[in-house]
């Protein structure tokens, strides 16, 4: 029986104490005699070089994030590169101290090993304060808070000679400072730590302290890490080397395998890195914890079996009852086949859900599916996304189904709905399988709600991160979307950007004074350019209304979809409207306050008239401005 | 009668709404600060005197002048236009001795251009659309040329149909609070700092030489030299106009805030006279899908609060009955004159008394009368002034609760936090200082056991942080840890 299978298990969506994640996968490891899955977290270096010798005047280190970001293990890596004791580490303990010789001179590490040059720093680990801090409500140890004092001042003493290394979630690490004995120095600190963590800061000028937020690393590229650990662990080779047979597990007919073979594929990867970079361009995190867990469940999953993940033992029950296929990789991957709480409850597939992939679709899509055998343009792609496909498409039970739903024969509406389970599945299947040629024609991210989601990563993500230009007719989409929101009206126009008010109501929903056009095109300074920020992983919208004065809009992909879908059709999806519009509008106001710096530095003579620009709309949706003087 | 004004002031009144509030309040500001003497009575309380204008000319031009777009249409040349408009005007105006509009040419190159212009200021005004008689729409409140009065049907003078006294209320209350004059450089200094653009525009509307301004409006009563409520008005009004607010969007928080604290005041001084000590709840359901035991609890809250008008009413006539006076007057002879001359001077009422002569019959029809006239305008104080600041809604049920709007949440959140502070901290400030409960921490101090459901409320604060977050009004950092932010935080 397989080890490997019952050890990636605890990776997966079971019920466990997650203060322990980390030491319960290393010790479940040790006992079992396997290698954990790990992989060189983006922030590792950074975190090591503070201890390092890169670093001669090593300062405090705050590591911080949501569950499952990986903290105690970081920590851990810098036990043991400081070369701290693995049995104390292996001990309960969440605060530990060790010892490490930094230079004298604080500027630089010197060549000679000669002890007088080297000073003792004393290195507290809190590796997980949320355990060592009392419970909410009761009171600090007496020992505990003076700790935390002594730490809210080395981080304002230039010469303090022991440093921190605290490990938290971001919520307790403020509940915790906020709880300690109001010092000067823990006012001080509190205040750092929340400027640090809601404005995205790693440090601060005077403050001894580098503060590491792991929930702002990209999903994407810890995806890429884990995928490839995962795929690689020796515990896949040892099952295949058994050479099993057929219904035996990891045989051919074995879900797991067929599940394990397609996560191999480069489609089904780079359909999944897609989802995880789009949510990073949503602004929502994937810790890693929940990668694994997604990886897990997409391989193991099962609804029928214990904790809806299979067993070895499980394998041969599966294939005698003929469900192998609802361990499909491509409805597991939404947590398909865990019961509805326990989805909900998931941090990664309340993410996934949020694309309704499965729910979306397009009269192509379904088309397709419904009446593809038969039809001379989609009958190939029937015949080689869901004929062909043994494990995941048509079985007998789609095709009877099917054929009862065209028909019509059934007044029962439960099978009915049978059939549209089969259809969200089959759409779900669909997004993994079609390839990237057939992209354009099959409307693949007509799955999803976010139409324009592929082309926000191809066209203007990829293409910005070449350093290269975001076509024309793309920006000039975004404008004109723009331009609809900030007047009010069906505007047509694109290559200016039109900023209006109403007069007494900035957030106003018809805005009929013109303040001001925006060149799109480079004019006099002005411009609007999309670009990417490498230091926040953002997409920006930039308006210049000169070199040295513009404005940058966060252009997430919700945002975009929300200007596409706008610009082309002129309504708007109510799902996500308001929360964009509210964007949008502030980000007017911010524009118009530009403006108006621009023009405090023009020295126009004072005016004897007031000149108002009123805006209409000619019967094709063209702007029809109108000058009013008015001679007070 | 003297009943509800004894107890409120003269007066709460229902049919004039938080805007029109504000308005009265700003003639009436206006005024007092010309004669410099803003927010301060002088020793002298309750003797406020002020004029309003009238601004008849602005008025006829934009509320009571329908003929501009056909004019434009049937009349091809710019003179032509003109003198058919002023020739219609002429008969048409309402309220003005010799009404002679010619003054527009010197503004305006054209009647395209006085109609185009009309029509925006028309778009930007309060009550516009509404059925409300033209006496009574208003210009948005861009500058003291745009502030003037309610009138009646003929536009002669102001009959308390709209402008029923509650500014001035308002006004007083802000006379009677600790940081009046740091509220009076706000106001002020924010009145100033505002686009003189737009008041100008609407000073071309009038006759430079419109001063026709109404009698002296006295008699404003407010019964309180100080109440915790003013103070809490006057600190929020403070707090929003030290933001970074753009332009006028400052007013509507403004006007929310008056309403909220008009609210408060008449529900705060019913307990007071009720003598109940517990402190006020407001308990607010975030609209959810589905009925909850918060929307159950919210509506029940909203039921007992909307009584505790009448319940005052009822108390302060008691309170009379069992005063040693009345308890004196009835064991002696004489006893119904005597309770006669009681009733006169403390609730003004008696002398169209017509029943037998009996103190017990006497009071016992004060009892009906003040009811019956408390339940005609001062009674729907609290569901209107709360319906139209967006505590109050029926929506998704039939009965009303609690249940705040987006725009009264900003509102809050911008008079609360200068900079940003934890979510829970934001809900323990709404609950403490205005009685308002989200949360289930809130609502386990204000709740029965029985009536307390700590998932229902859980579910009800997750509910305000996603629409907060909508709003683009929260920054949650993970689980268990999210910042409310104002974003027009002042660098100071």
């Amino acid at each position: 029986m397989s080890h490997w299978l019952r050890f990636l298990r605890h990776y997966g969506p079971v019920p466990r104490n997650d203060n322990m994640y980390d030491e319960t996968i290393q010790r479940s490891a040790h006992r079992q005699g396997i290698a954990p899955i790990e992989f060189e977290h983006p922030y590792q270096h950074l975190i090591a070089d503070s201890f390092g010798r890169v670093t001669a005047d090593p300062v405090s280190v705050i590591l911080t994030g949501t569950a499952g970001d990986g903290k105690t293990h970081l920590c851990r890596q810098v036990w043991k590169a400081l070369k701290g004791s693995e049995d104390d580490w292996a001990s309960d303990n969440p605060y530990l101290t060790i010892r490490f010789n930094y230079p004298k001179d604080r500027t630089t590490w010197p060549e000679s090993e000669e002890p007088s040059l080297y000073r003792s720093v004393k290195i507290h680990f809190i590796r997980d304060l949320s355990g060592w801090a009392p419970q909410q409500g009761a009171d600090w140890d007496v020992d505990k808070e003076v700790l935390l004092q002594k730490f809210c001042q080395t981080l304002f003493n230039p010469n303090a000679e022991e440093i921190f290394l605290i490990a938290a979630n971001d919520g307790q690490l403020v509940e915790s400072f906020r709880r300690l004995k109001d010092t000067e120095e823990v006012r001080r600190a509190r205040q750092v730590f929340e400027d640090l963590l809601v404005e995205d800061q790693q440090e601060q000028p005077g403050v001894r302290l580098k503060f590491f937020n792991l929930s702002r690393a990209s999903s994407a590229e810890l995806f890429d890490r884990a995928i490839e650990k995962f795929l690689a662990h020796p515990g896949w080779d040892e099952l295949k080397q058994r050479v099993p047979g057929e219904s035996d597990v990891f045989g051919l007919n074995c879900p797991i395998r067929r599940n394990y073979e397609l996560l191999c594929t480069p489609l089904v990867q780079a359909r999944l890195r897609a989802l995880l970079e789009l949510c990073d361009y949503n602004g929502l995190h994937v810790p890693v914890r929940q990668i694994l867990l997604l990886l897990t469940n997409a391989v193991l999953g099962h609804p029928d079996v214990g904790q809806h993940l299979m067993l070895p033992s499980d394998v041969p029950k599966v294939i005698a009852a003929g469900t192998a296929s609802r361990a499909c990789l491509y409805n597991n991957i939404f947590g398909a086949n865990l019961s509805d709480i326990r989805r909900q409850s998931v941090t990664i597939f309340d993410f996934l859900e949020r694309f309704q992939i499965g729910y979306e679709t397009s009269n192509r899509i379904d088309n397709l599916l419904i009446f593809g055998e038969d039809d001379e343009n989609l009958g190939v792609y029937f015949d080689t996304l869901i004929e062909k496909d043994k494990f995941c498409g048509a079985d007998d039970r789609f095709y009877a189904a099917k054929h009862e739903y065209i028909e019509g024969t059934s007044e029962d509406e439960e099978k009915d709905n049978e059939f549209l389970r089969m259809l969200v599945a089959q759409r779900r299947g669909l997004f993994f399988k079609i390839p990237k040629e057939a992209e354009f024609e099959l409307n693949l991210w007509e799955l999803t709600v976010f139409r324009f989601a592929g082309e926000y990563l191809d066209e203007v993500v990829d293409v910005l991160r070449r350093g290269a230009v975001v076509k024309r007719p793309l920006v000039s989409r975004l404008v004109k979307g723009l331009n609809r929101v900030f007047t009010g009206m069906l505007i047509n126009s694109d290559r200016e950007l039109y900023l209006a008010t109403s007069g007494n109501y900035s957030q106003a929903k018809v805005s009929r004074i013109l303040v001001e056009r925006v060149s799109v095109e480079p004019s006099k300074g002005e411009k609007v350019i999309l670009r990417f920020d490498p230091a926040s992983g953002r997409v920006l919208l930039s308006v210049f209304f000169a070199p040295d004065n513009s404005v940058d809009f966060n252009l997430t992909l919700i945002r975009y979809e929300f200007l596409s879908r706008i610009a082309m059709e002129g309504a708007l999806p109510a799902s996500f409207s308001k929360e964009c519009y509210e964007d949008l509008l502030a980000f007017k106001s911010r524009l118009i306050a530009a403006y108006s710096k621009r023009q405090a530095q023009e020295e126009a003579p004072p005016s004897l008239t007031i000149s108002l620009t009123l805006l209409s709309l000619t019967k094709q949706g063209n702007p029809d401005p109108r000058a009013v003087e008015i001679v007070p | 009668m003297w009943v509800d004004e004894a107890i409120w002031g003269h007066r709460l009144y229902d049919e004039q709404l938080p805007w029109f509030v504000f308005l009265e309040f700003l003639n009436v500001f206006t005024h007092e600060d010309d004669k410099g003497r803003a927010f301060d009575e002088q020793g002298k309380p309750n003797e406020l005197k002020y004029r309003a204008a009238h601004r008849l000319y602005l008025r006829n031009i934009l509320f009571n002048n329908p003929h501009l777009p056909e004019i434009r249409l049937s009349y091809p040349s710019d003179s032509n236009r003109w003198d058919e408009w002023m020739r219609r005007m002429k008969s048409a105006a309402t309220g003005l001795n010799h009404p002679e509009f010619g003054f527009l040419k010197d503004h305006f190159h054209s009647f395209d251009d006085f109609c185009e212009v009309a029509s925006l200021v028309r778009s930007t005004s309060l009550e516009v659309n509404s059925n409300k008689r033209w006496t009574s729409k208003f210009v948005f409140p861009y500058g003291r040329d745009c502030l003037y009065e309610d009138l009646d049907n003929n536009a002669s003078t102001n009959d308390r149909r709209f402008f029923g006294r509650t500014g001035e209320l308002l006004y007083l209350m802000l006379c009677r609070t600790h940081c009046k004059r740091e509220l009076m450089a706000a106001l002020k200094g924010r009145l100033a700092k505002a686009d003189k653009t737009w008041n100008s525009v609407i000073r071309c509307l009038q006759p430079t030489s419109d001063e026709d301004m109404s009698n002296e409006r006295a008699n404003a009563f407010l019964p309180y030299a100080n109440h915790p409520c003013f103070d809490d008005l006057a600190d929020d009004w403070l707090a929003t106009l030290r933001l970074n607010i753009p332009g006028f969007d400052v007013f509507p928080h403004l006007v929310n805030l008056a309403g909220l604290h008009l609210l408060k005041y008449q529900l705060s001084v019913s307990r007071q006279l009720l003598g109940l000590s517990t402190p006020l709840n407001l308990l607010c359901e975030m609209v959810a899908p589905k009925k909850t035991l918060v929307r159950e609890v919210s509506c029940d809250l909203y039921q007992s609060n909307n009584l505790l008008p009448a319940q005052a009413v009822e108390t302060f006539i008691t309170n009379i009955e069992q005063s040693d006076d009345w308890q004196r007057a009835i064991a002696e002879s004489g006893a119904f004159e005597k309770c006669r001359r009681i009733l006169k001077e403390k609730a003004r009422w008696g002398e169209d008394y017509d029943g037998s002569s009996d103190a017990g019959e006497l009071i016992s029809r004060l009892r009906q009368d003040a009811m019956k006239r408390h339940r005609q305008h001062v009674a729907n104080i609290h569901r209107n002034y709360g319906r139209e600041i967006g505590l109050v809604s029926k929506r998704g049920t039939v009965k009303l609760r609690y249940a705040p709007t987006d725009a009264l949440l900003k509102t809050l959140l911008f008079a609360n936090v200068e900079k940003r502070i934890e979510l829970h901290q934001f809900l323990a400030r709404l609950h403490f200082r205005y009685g308002l409960v989200f949360g289930d921490k809130e609502a386990e101090q204000v709740l029965s056991k029985d009536e307390f459901d700590k998932k229902a409320f859980q579910g009800n604060s997750r509910r305000l942080e996603q629409r907060l977050g909508s709003l683009g009004l929260l920054r949650r950092l993970s689980d268990g840890c999210a910042y409310v932010v104002n974003p027009h935080h002042a660098e100071v």
